[in-house]
């Protein structure tokens, strides 16, 4: 880091905090400190959205998974406009008629209070879980890149959120959002500009392409079917429909968003506005680790991309010959990558085939020795299943991006953390105060009260999610699954809510009850199988509905629902 | 609350009819893409 680096970084930060607390102004009443009021427009609420999910973690392992992988994580978005139209459809009219704070308050006048408490539950720790890895998933990366030390990039980003998030409440959370998106968005387009200006003058930007595809990386589109396979068009198109339905529909810390609409049209052209803008970005993410493959085709990158571990094997004897293997494996690939361009412009099929052949080999002999890395960090007392895939992009920006842009790079990962944490302290707060304050602690208290009851949560959970975050260490390969953590939650709150919209006979009980056993077949799963986590919603949501309806057509005592309750919605 | 008309194509069908057809194009856009650098 640079001083126009740092110059550009503390410039973003302070004008993220400086924003949110501007727009935060006359949150003083509840209904403005959780839901603005119901003043929100759509862009605000559809960026907002964007945000909230978009975390750290996406920015800086997505480009490294396009590196390695080529861009068929793309595919797990592939679900996210059917569910977008489904919640349109479904929930968004149905939540915002019945006035609610939460998503969860519905499951009361729907079912019954431990219906209800049960769901909160499941966000709280679900979400509990996942707001403090959101802060400490990239302060991993900048610590082992940069060399800051993990506590401090933790604490530095947990307080600058805690500030405008317990000062302004929803509102500053949204349009600080908004912003932060903003510096994403320029931070992604500088990113793919830079990393294609710094290719050697001899390749094109198609010549990028082509070498991409040739490696496999611009493998947007996999049609195989494997239920092990994370990433193939089915797993995306039906497990990921799943999962965007779960995680739109039934996580506070999305519902919370489109709740703050001023009115239902707004709140729909929000979702929607995501349903065609997320790929689209996705795509492009990706395509940045692919060019980022291509423009290390031609400069040698380290054998691993993570330098505390590199460092560390670099004294073991066996390095020295696999490091000799790696550099002859990366001249060969760089040979080969120079006359497969050179027979594509000749227009030279039988040569272009040969050299295709080359090419692939000495990729193959590179995996394989990134490989042989990974594997000498395991036996030399290293993480298990160790990968350096969160690393590459960061590496890249700080060796080899002009002065400013690595600030910026900076700012972006920075605004990613910050955004998605702020949205999950503000909805952990709200579910806390709403469905468990005020509904079990003090059922009856002044709109003030329960303001400041908000505030004093919200600081709860900021403090806890930066707590959490200097903990994370020990977590150790929980951080990999980041992902993972909210599919094992969301498929038994997204049957919950199918019983709830569509299965009116169904009662509280048998709700309930579905719920632990849609649990208990997911936990199954995760710990039993290999199965791609996007399939854990599915089958989630599947035993809770046919639990649910088992035990209210075998037992009908159970099938009653809370008189009065579901005309109010 | 009001159900307000989309502000363009004049129903929320219609917004939803072209949000999924935008999905297929774009799937389909990724295959040919997929299959022209492959």
């Amino acid at each position: 880091m640079r001083p126009l680096d740092w110059i550009v970084l503390v410039a973003a930060l302070v004008s993220i905090v400086l924003y949110g607390l501007y727009r935060g102004r006359g949150s003083d009443t509840v209904d403005r400190y959780l839901l603005a009021g119901k003043s929100m427009p759509w862009y605000a609420m559809g960026l907002s959205i964007m945000a909230t999910q978009a975390s750290a973690v996406t920015f800086i392992s997505t480009t490294g998974q396009s590196y390695v992988d080529g861009m068929r994580f793309v595919q797990a978005y592939f679900g996210l406009p059917i569910a977008m139209v489904v919640i349109c459809t479904t929930v968004v009219p149905l939540f915002h008629k019945a006035k609610i704070y939460t998503a969860y308050e519905y499951l009361e006048k729907r079912f019954d209070s431990k219906t209800r408490t049960l769901a909160s539950a499941i966000f709280l720790c679900q979400r509990g879980i996942s707001v403090g890895l959101t802060l400490y998933a990239p302060a991993i990366v900048l610590s082992v890149i940069l060399g800051w030390p993990e506590r401090v990039t933790t604490m530095l980003m947990g307080t600058l959120v805690i500030t405008y998030t317990v000062l302004g409440g929803i509102k500053a959370v949204t349009w600080s959002d908004v912003q932060q998106m903003g510096i994403i968005f320029l931070g992604l387009v500088v990113s793919l500009v830079t990393v294609i200006a710094l290719m050697p003058a001899s390749v094109s930007f198609g010549d990028a392409m082509f070498l991409a595809g040739k490696a496999g990386r611009l493998n947007a589109v996999t049609t195989n079917f494997d239920w092990n396979d994370r990433f193939n068009i089915w797993s995306g198109l039906i497990g990921s429909t799943f999962l965007f339905l779960s995680y739109f529909g039934c996580d506070q810390s999305q519902v919370q968003r489109y709740l703050t609409g001023r009115s239902i049209a707004q709140s729909r052209l929000g979702l929607l506005f995501n349903a065609v803008a997320k790929i689209p970005m996705q795509f492009f993410i990706l395509f940045i680790g692919a060019m980022v493959f291509v423009f290390y085709l031609f400069v040698q990158p380290p054998v691993l991309f993570q330098r505390t571990e590199l460092g560390r094997i670099e004294r073991v004897g066996d390095f020295q010959p696999l490091a000799e293997r790696y550099n002859r494996a990366f001249e060969d690939r760089r040979q080969a990558a120079l006359a497969l361009v050179e027979a594509h412009h000749a227009g030279d099929a039988a040569a272009e085939g040969r050299r295709i052949g080359e090419y692939r080999a000495a990729q193959k002999e590179i995996d394989g020795a990134r490989t042989a890395a990974a594997k000498l960090v395991e036996s030399t007392g290293g993480e298990k299943g160790f990968s350096d895939t969160n690393y590459i992009f960061l590496s890249f920006v700080t060796r080899h991006l002009p002065a400013g842009l690595v600030g910026l790079i900076i700012a972006v990962i920075f605004a990613a953390a910050m955004s998605a944490s702020s949205g999950e302290i503000n909805s952990l707060a709200t579910v806390t105060v709403v469905d468990i304050y005020r509904r079990y602690v003090r059922r009856t208290a002044s709109d003030h009260h329960y303001l400041a009851a908000s505030r004093w949560a919200t600081l709860f959970w900021g403090v806890y999610a930066v707590a959490f975050a200097g903990w994370g260490k020990r977590l150790g390969s929980l951080i990999v699954a980041v992902n993972v953590v909210g599919s094992l939650f969301y498929g038994s709150l997204l049957g919950c809510f199918v019983l709830a919209l569509g299965f009116k006979r169904v009662g509280g009980t048998a709700t309930f009850i579905g719920m632990l056993a849609g649990e208990a077949a997911i936990f199954s799963a995760f710990l039993f199988t290999g199965m791609s986590y996007l399939w854990y919603n599915v089958i989630g949501c599947v035993v809770v509905v046919a639990t649910a309806l088992a035990i209210t057509y075998a037992a009908p005592g159970a099938t009653a629902t809370t008189p009065g309750m579901r005309q109010s919605v | 609350m009001p159900d307000e008309p989309p502000p363009f194509l004049g129903t929320w069908r219609r917004v939803y009819i072209a949000v999924l057809i935008f999905l297929g194009v774009v799937i389909a856009a990724a295959y040919l893409f997929t299959r022209a650098f492959q």
